[in-house]
């Protein structure tokens, strides 16, 4: 056996970043015509977004590739479902081994906010306190018709982009994150990264108990 | 197809803490050999004897059908219980669980892990790496809605321009983080 050859990470390359505008449209077309979508699937929206991939909606008229192999050959993630705090660093994770440049839907209430488990000591109130998101869809569980027209929105934001690799990353860290750099395929993260400490009452307060405010 | 014929009442059975695992032994030795399930309630808001009841349900399967019984013991805040897992092994996801949820402990849990004289002993089950606390009991706050901010309603009839007013809807459920605890 010889020794594992390291290959650099696939990038849409220099064209990419310093093409003149007409250029970059044909990209961007290109691009925003052939995602390679990798869903989540949590919870009852995965059944939502089986069914917005199925015959009667069908996103693959829109360019959405569905059944990628992995995260590896994705391009967007589609978090579908009720993140959990014992989930979110499996999903920072394979967020992590997506290749740039990547997105992140987040479809239905509970990966956008916690939704009706907010108040929930394990649910991650949105999955945007662990990975970037580009597109919240709305709704428990959200029509298919509402992913599509995220994907519509999505596919715009992709239109108007440039592909330099600072754009890259400056889209990367978001807020009250610790800042992923660009290339991030083998870190690995642990679920304290990811979590926070338990909430002690207030001083003087007189109230018994401690909490999860996570 | 026939109709089911297990469609009977559990027999109940409360017992002393003490008694416990001498209770979960001879419903195993009259036959109760399959172990369905194990868990605690928090009933120390109870106005006598308060405390945690521990219950344990337990089936004898024969060609006359199921026969269930519950086993329930109350168990005072602090104070352990004689694990059943030198019984039924399948206890030990059970009281591993009740245990990260309600902090009780089992003395003498064994679960074929680790070495053979002591094992890994109670340990977390499902909660995530480094979570601390006991979610479950009902004194533990769900705080998240003290410490995170959310830009609508948190109970019904709150945030809209709404008829209703919303200070007497305040939920009084447990684990409500009390007002002290910051805006709610």
């Amino acid at each position: 056996m010889s020794e594992p050859v390291s290959l650099p990470m696939p990038t849409v390359g220099r064209l990419g970043a310093h093409a003149p505008k007409p250029m970059r449209i044909v990209l961007n077309w290109g691009r925003r015509y052939s995602l390679w979508v990798f869903n989540f699937g949590l919870a009852c929206c995965a059944i939502e977004f089986i069914a917005t991939s199925m015959g009667r909606h069908d996103f693959m008229r829109l360019g959405v590739i569905p059944f990628a192999p992995g995260p590896r050959q994705a391009d967007l993630m589609i978090v579908s479902g009720t993140v959990t705090d014992k989930m979110a660093p499996a999903i920072r994770r394979l967020y992590d081994q997506m290749p740039d440049p990547k997105y992140v839907i987040s479809f239905g209430a509970c990966s956008n906010s916690g939704g009706p488990y907010w108040d929930s000591y394990s649910v991650t109130k949105g999955v945007d306190q662990v990975i970037p998101v580009d597109v919240y869809v709305p709704g428990c569980p959200p029509r298919p018709e509402a992913l599509l027209q995220g994907i519509v929105k999505l596919q715009e934001k992709i239109a108007g982009e440039r592909l330099t690799p600072a754009s890259v990353t400056a889209r990367e860290p978001s807020a009250g994150l610790a800042p992923t750099p660009s290339y991030a395929v083998h870190r690995t993260v642990a679920a304290g990264e990811v979590t926070r400490a338990l909430v002690r009452p207030p001083a003087g307060s007189g109230s018994t108990g401690t909490g999860s405010g996570r | 197809m026939p109709a089911p014929s297990t469609a009977h009442p559990d027999r109940l059975e409360h017992v002393a803490p003490e008694q416990w695992h001498e209770a979960g032994a001879a419903a195993h030795a009259t036959g109760h050999t399959f172990f369905d399930w194990l868990t605690a309630v928090d009933r120390t808001e109870a106005a006598t004897d308060p405390g945690f009841d521990v219950v344990v349900r337990v089936l004898a399967t024969g060609p006359d059908g199921i026969r269930g019984l519950r086993v329930t013991t109350r168990v005072a805040e602090g104070s352990t219980l004689a694990s059943l897992t030198d019984v039924y092994a399948g206890a030990a996801w059970h009281e591993r669980e009740t245990f990260e949820m309600f902090g009780i402990v089992f003395d003498g849990f064994r679960d074929h892990t680790g070495d053979a004289e002591s094992g890994l002993g109670l340990r977390p089950l499902l909660l995530p790496d480094g979570f601390e606390g006991t979610p479950l009991r009902k004194s533990f706050q769900l705080a998240a809605r003290a410490s995170k901010a959310w830009p609508g309603g948190k109970e019904p009839g709150e945030g809209h321009d709404s008829v209703k007013a919303p200070s007497r809807r305040r939920v009084q459920a447990p684990g409500v983080p009390p007002p002290e605890w910051g805006p709610r």
